[in-house]
């Protein structure tokens, strides 16, 4: 294992050196959320005029507000989850004809040709979801091309998730709070007290690693040093602590019979019954895969556009005679957990869940999925 | 790239009615979709959408592709709209077909109601070109006689030698004389040897429901009935979740599925 490192100092300038050739997504911490952004050189200068504390922003586990991106780099995952960046909320992804039968001909909408991006960030909640979509979306029998298209055009430096935070439940489905392979992710940084710790996994991480300036040498980066490695150890060590202590008690151990098992519709009723079906728990999902296509006319064309859809609308499952079999909200509710724990589960032997903590985050009627878990 | 959301363009060569909400579409796919007898395709109406249909011609006639359609809402709508000449886009063969192996020199005991005899008469054209059944039994339950669709066909393989048709109507009129009643009136009688026999139902969820009751009832083996599952199937490529039933998509694992796979669903019919 090969790990790199990064000082405080030259954070910045490693960051403007990428610049020049990718498109580069970071998260920042605004009015007390993150959010990923697309990073500019002028918001590198701004950064650059007000240092950042170098004290660190984990000992201590006061937020570091001097450095927007040092201290959304240490918190929980940004507000929007990796989803958005490569199954669009929306995107049209065909087009053809209306009528005209003397030049009958489908268009493809463009496929490729894309900048080369890199995300910075996603924590491992975010890291699992994107394995979910893959299956869905790339090792079926169909596979996706502006899916793919987009992965294969994508470096994504994962980060520890240090600091829990009481709405993180990732543990409970086994998942740590930081990334240990590279399934999803091409290098994992680890925000340490005087530097970034750099782990590649895969070969395109390793590539970024090994970019070099004019003089031959790394941009900012130096090989890491065993006393670096030991510090993210104890912070991984305090993370999952942290986690512990916020879900001290681990779910049954066959999350997907004791859902399948449920069968009574009181249990369901009781947990539900604050929904107020603005389905918001399913909008912020980093797991959830559903889309629905719709057509529109453009004379002499049409469009054919995918939007992000959920199992939770009324209409979600309707057939075109108005059959309905999940017209009631009940049926609805029980069917993404259904879907989450159980049928995907026993198709691919993970969760389609990652304990990111979004939709208790965001629901109105304060359901927090854990309870419901808990109780099955 | 290959778009797996993109049509191609397929002409509307003629349209037959078959009754006064149904019509037969026959196509001419450019270039030509190859299917198996139970595989369906999405078919676009240019414009305002998209929606999943099962051919009712034969796997085996390459050429040209036809759809019995109901007209039931808005994609049905349109298409109804579109005449001789025109243009609509196909997408598929998705799903599996009927494992015909399986029904390799058996009795085949195909139930329809309504506009469900349209996948089972591409089912019934296959087992013809491949002679390779015992005796197919078509049992078909429409509305009323003025809602029988493949009236002269049906009419025609009745008297094909191995093949026995019999037809009912929930309400009849001055010219009936068949049977009356719902589908399973004319199921009180299943001469087949159950070890040696499938059943291949398609019509509406209600029927599917009480015919397969009548099936299992009879003596048909879980595995050996199967059913045509009409769900929302949007994508047709085993993504976008509308047509979930139970641990399936039913348009990657279905759209036909057996008794014992969906059993223990609750209302699978729904």
């Amino acid at each position: 294992m090969e790990y790199y490192f990064i000082p405080v100092a030259k954070f910045t300038e490693w960051l403007a050196s990428l610049l020049s050739e990718f498109l580069v997504y970071i998260p920042v911490t605004e009015k007390n959320k993150q959010h990923f952004r697309l990073l500019t050189s002028e918001y590198l200068s701004a950064l650059k005029k007000s240092p950042s504390s170098l004290s660190s922003p984990i000992k201590g586990e006061e937020p570091d507000l001097g450095d927007p991106i040092r201290d959304a780099l240490t918190k929980i995952r940004p507000a929007e989850s990796l989803k958005g960046f490569f199954f669009l909320p929306r995107e049209v992804v065909s087009k053809g004809f209306i009528g005209e039968p003397s030049n009958v001909n489908y268009l493809n909408p463009s496929i490729g040709g894309s900048k080369q991006r890199i995300i910075i960030g996603a924590k491992n909640c975010d890291l699992m979801p994107l394995l979910v979509h893959k299956k869905m979306f790339l090792e079926g029998k169909f596979v996706d091309p502006f899916y793919q298209d987009r992965l294969l055009n994508t470096t994504i430096i994962s980060a520890d998730c240090p600091i829990p935070e009481t709405t993180c439940f990732c543990s409970l489905l086994g998942i740590n709070p930081y990334p240990s392979d590279g399934q999803a992710s091409d290098i994992n940084l680890t925000v340490l007290t005087d530097g970034y710790l750099l782990e590649p996994f895969t070969e395109k991480g390793k590539a970024l690693i090994e970019r070099r300036a004019d003089s031959g040498e790394r941009i900012a980066i130096r090989p890491a040093r065993d006393e670096e490695i030991k510090e993210r150890e104890e912070q991984r060590d305090k993370a999952r602590r942290t986690l512990e202590a916020i879900n001290p008690k681990p779910l049954t151990t066959d999350l997907a019979q004791a859902v399948e098992q449920m069968k009574d519709d009181a249990f369901w009723q009781e947990h539900a019954k604050t929904c107020i079906e603005c389905f918001g728990c399913l909008v912020v999902c980093p797991t959830c895969f559903c889309y629905l296509l719709y057509d529109q006319a453009e004379n002499p064309a049409f469009t054919r556009t995918k939007i992000w859809d959920a199992c939770y609308y009324p209409a979600y499952a309707r057939v075109g005679g108005g059959m309905n079999p999940r017209a009631e909200f009940l049926a609805r509710f029980k069917n993404r957990f259904h879907c989450k724990f159980m049928n995907f589960f026993r198709d691919y032997n993970f969760y389609a869940c990652s304990g990111c903590g979004r939709c208790l985050s965001v629901c109105s009627g304060k359901i927090d999925i854990r309870k419901i878990l808990s109780a099955l | 790239m290959n778009n797996p959301y993109q049509p191609i363009p397929a002409q509307i060569l003629d349209i037959i009615d078959e009754t006064p909400t149904i019509k037969t579409f026959i196509l001419k796919p450019k270039p030509t979709i190859s299917f198996e007898a139970g595989q369906f395709v999405e078919l676009t109406v240019p414009g305002i959408g998209e929606a999943p249909f099962t051919p009712s011609s034969s796997p085996f006639a390459n050429e040209t592709i036809e759809m019995t359609i109901m007209k039931v809402g808005r994609v049905t709508t349109g298409l109804f709209n579109l005449k001789p000449g025109d243009w609509v886009g196909l997408r598929g063969p998705y799903g599996q077909p009927y494992p015909l192996e399986k029904f390799e020199n058996k009795e085949v005991f195909i139930v329809g109601g309504g506009v469900g005899l349209a996948p089972l008469r591409s089912l019934f054209l296959a087992l013809v070109s491949l002679k390779k059944y015992k005796k197919i039994y078509i049992r078909y339950g429409a509305r009323t006689p003025q809602d029988i669709v493949y009236k002269n066909l049906l009419a025609k393989w009745k008297t094909w030698k191995g093949i026995d048709v019999l037809l009912t109507v929930d309400v009849g009129d001055k010219t009936w004389k068949g049977k009356v009643g719902v589908v399973t009136v004319i199921l009180d009688k299943i001469p087949v040897d159950f070890a040696n026999s499938v059943a291949v139902v398609c019509g509406p969820p209600i029927m599917m429901k009480f015919v397969t009751q009548r099936l299992l009832q009879a003596g048909f083996a879980d595995k050996d009935i199967y059913l045509s599952m009409e769900k929302n199937m949007s994508c047709g490529l085993g993504q976008c979740g509308h047509c979930r039933v139970g641990p399936y998509f039913t348009c990657k694992d279905g759209p036909v599925l057996t008794w014992e796979q969906i059993k223990d669903i609750e209302d699978p019919f729904l």
